[in-house]
């Protein structure tokens, strides 16, 4: 069975492994043991502090399979994109300019450095074993995060985004950094996502352009990774626009992967999600699948199940599954089909 | 030869010319309505009856026989009117210490910083009537002009030197920048804004900073890069102090050079003088010569010796610049002259 849980302490060097497996692009899982420590150990502060308003917490996930307590993928929350730092994106925007006499009016697309998306909530980090990717259990690492947002929903902003891994090569060469970033960091990409996951991004506002970029000044190489996302992003991209995640204009500065954006009380898994009581029950049918959560806070569980839901009716799970769950008799449970 | 106002009579030779000087000479298009109109302009101009900012001062180069063989003129100010825009070429650093990181990139500054200086432009001379000193009678003689009436311009002189091109006509600058903008080649562009003026075409220019990594490689290069044909005319302007301080044309990245009018050689060295006839030998220096008239004005290259303060020129000279001995002139030894000592 497939558990997705808090991260903790216990969890370094499995989440060191993760780190070393997952997807360049994905920075916020430094291959480095001491941020990897800093990280678990903001993340349990974040889920111990009484939060009225959203803030600095990061909330950090691990699925584990509780048959060899081997960890399997990992995704996490950031409640307050740049609480600390700003957030730093490229706006895709077109810059209109016109000329009466020549009759002639045209927008020309421009990137500029921005921070509009600073106080949104954050999702990234998500890694999942090859293995399980296009599984539920790939739906149950990305969508129970969304199921902890309506759990405790004053603790997130109202609105959510992502940003989605943009195009490299199997070299790891992006042919957008190559034509942008690289003249302004003397870096490979690699090495630039390496730092920036490292490092406080202070130096992100030290180097970036910080004119407007002409979009058709870029070679068309360049030109077609804007919103265009790596293969081995698409799961993840398509899972979030299932929830009604859209994409708005704002691109990864490094990569130009395309940023989703959704607002909390538009999301699926939120509204759609329902809540009901469990009732321990030796058997049940097989009628559904199910994600499955409690509402607890450090005590966060969140499984795919099989069940038979009526609403408005208590939930009945086997011991096994309340077990899982951490929960019993009269206990709440929040649940949306898959 | 002299250099002297254009007239209405001149059209017909002035279309001749143009027409010979081809499709990159877009200050004086082969239009017979836009030459009239620019004739009718200058004279006005010549005649003190426009305000600096519309001031045109077209001359002619005529030989002997009342033939005009060539072109050249200054406008009293740019910018005046509609706006003057060039790139500025100056520096971002990007940079962050503590990864030892540091990267310099030249960077375009779009701007109207020239608004109100005086520029030379619409030089031509027929290409085989470029010998001797034909080419610099024509090109200082203007700034000879400027030395007697300086009221007349700003404070500084510039001149806007064609960027580089290929044989096919295509500017490498054009194709990494403009190109994006216009949708149109180098030569329609540059065709329309030789028709009036640039400033529409400035509207739909890209008006942020262009960092220049994102050029081309050739278009980089160009940056601040003369076309080579315009040489022989930019050795002349050095030698009278004019330099290029990081100014570019918009459209083909050529350089813009300058001059503090008060700084320029001939500006700064010429003399006011007492015309008097002799027979200048074959070793006295060349001087540029004007007979100090505006509406009238005349200006000639001729061999001359400085006496005190007079000028000894022969009598062929002083009919070319319609003067009489004891008439005063404005004179200075064209550059690279020998000086000559001489007895008061």
């Amino acid at each position: 069975m497939l558990v997705l849980r808090p991260v903790e302490i216990t969890d370094l060097p499995q989440l060191q492994q993760l780190a070393r497996d997952s997807l360049v692009g994905v920075t916020s899982l430094p291959d480095d043991s001491e941020r990897l420590r800093e990280k678990i150990a903001a993340s349990c502060a974040s889920f111990e502090r009484d939060a009225s308003a959203h803030g600095p917490e990061n909330y950090f996930f691990v699925l584990e399979d509780m048959d060899n307590r081997r960890l399997v993928g990992c995704s996490e929350i950031v409640s307050t994109a740049g609480f600390d730092e700003p957030f730093y994106s490229l706006r895709n925007r077109h810059f209109t300019s016109a000329s009466r006499e020549l009759n002639i009016e045209h927008g020309v697309p421009a990137l500029s450095l921005c921070h509009d998306l600073n106080d949104h909530t954050l999702l990234r980090g998500f890694h999942i074993d090859a293995a399980l990717e296009r599984t539920p259990f790939s739906e149950l690492l990305s969508r129970a995060r969304l199921l902890f947002i309506a759990a405790h929903s004053q603790r997130f902003a109202e609105a959510v985004i992502t940003e989605i891994v943009g195009y490299s090569d199997a070299d790891g060469n992006s042919p957008f950094w190559d034509a942008l970033g690289k003249h302004f960091f003397d870096l490979p990409y690699v090495e630039a996502e390496r730092l920036c996951g490292l490092q406080s991004r202070r130096f992100l506002a030290e180097l970036m352009p910080q004119y407007p970029i002409y979009v058709p000044m870029l070679p068309l190489a360049a030109q077609e990774c804007i919103g265009r996302i790596h293969p081995d992003g698409q799961e993840a991209f398509d899972i979030l626009q299932r929830e009604g995640f859209e994409t708005n204009s704002y691109i990864d500065l490094f990569d130009a992967g395309p940023t989703l954006y959704a607002r909390t009380a538009n999301i699926r898994s939120i509204t759609h999600s329902q809540t009901a009581q469990v009732h321990s029950q030796p058997q049940i049918d097989a009628r559904g699948r199910y994600l499955l959560s409690n509402d607890a806070l450090h005590g966060y569980r969140a499984i795919v199940a099989e069940l038979d839901y009526q609403p408005g009716q208590p939930l009945a799970l086997t011991p096994a599954l309340c077990a899982a769950l951490n929960v019993s008799e009269g206990s709440p449970i929040r649940l949306i089909a898959l | 030869m002299i250099v002297r106002p254009v007239k209405v009579s001149d059209l017909p030779a002035l279309m001749t010319l143009v027409q010979q000087a081809g499709p990159g000479f877009t200050t004086l298009p082969a239009n017979e309505d836009r030459l009239a109109h620019r004739v009718r302009w200058a004279q006005r101009a010549f005649a003190e009856q426009v305000e600096r900012a519309d001031a045109d001062y077209l001359f002619v180069l005529e030989d002997d026989d009342q033939r005009v063989i060539g072109v050249s003129a200054m406008s009293g100010a740019v910018g005046l009117r509609e706006p003057w825009y060039n790139y500025r070429v100056g520096l971002t650093v990007s940079s962050a210490p503590d990864l030892g990181i540091q990267r310099q990139i030249p960077t375009l500054f779009l701007n109207n910083e020239l608004t109100g200086q005086s520029e030379l432009c619409s030089l031509f001379l027929r290409h085989d009537q470029r010998t001797g000193s034909n080419g610099r009678l024509l090109s200082l003689g203007r700034l000879l002009f400027v030395a007697e009436f300086p009221h007349l311009f700003g404070e500084r002189m510039i001149a806007e030197l064609r960027g580089s091109a290929d044989e096919q006509g295509c500017s490498p600058f054009w194709d990494s920048l403009g190109r994006h903008f216009f949708q149109m080649d180098f030569t329609h562009a540059d065709h329309l804004s030789g028709l009036g003026n640039k400033s529409f075409i400035a509207e739909l220019m890209p008006r942020q900073p262009l960092y220049t990594c994102l050029l081309t490689e050739q278009a980089q290069t160009a940056i601040g890069q003369a076309h080579p044909n315009t040489e022989p005319a930019l050795k002349i302007l050095q030698a009278e102090g004019f330099a290029h301080k990081g100014y570019i044309d918009i459209f083909d990245g050529g350089p813009v050079i300058e001059a503090p009018i008060r700084n320029i050689r001939t500006v700064r060295d010429s003399l006011e003088l007492t015309l008097s006839l002799g027979t200048p030998d074959e070793q006295a220096p060349l001087w540029l010569i004007h007979n100090r008239r505006l509406e009238n004005c005349r200006i000639t290259v001729a061999r001359g010796r400085r006496v005190g303060s007079s000028l000894v020129i022969d009598r062929l000279t002083a009919q070319r610049l319609q003067l009489q001995p004891g008439n005063s002139v404005r004179a200075v030894m064209l550059p690279n002259q020998q000086q000559q000592a001489v007895a008061a």
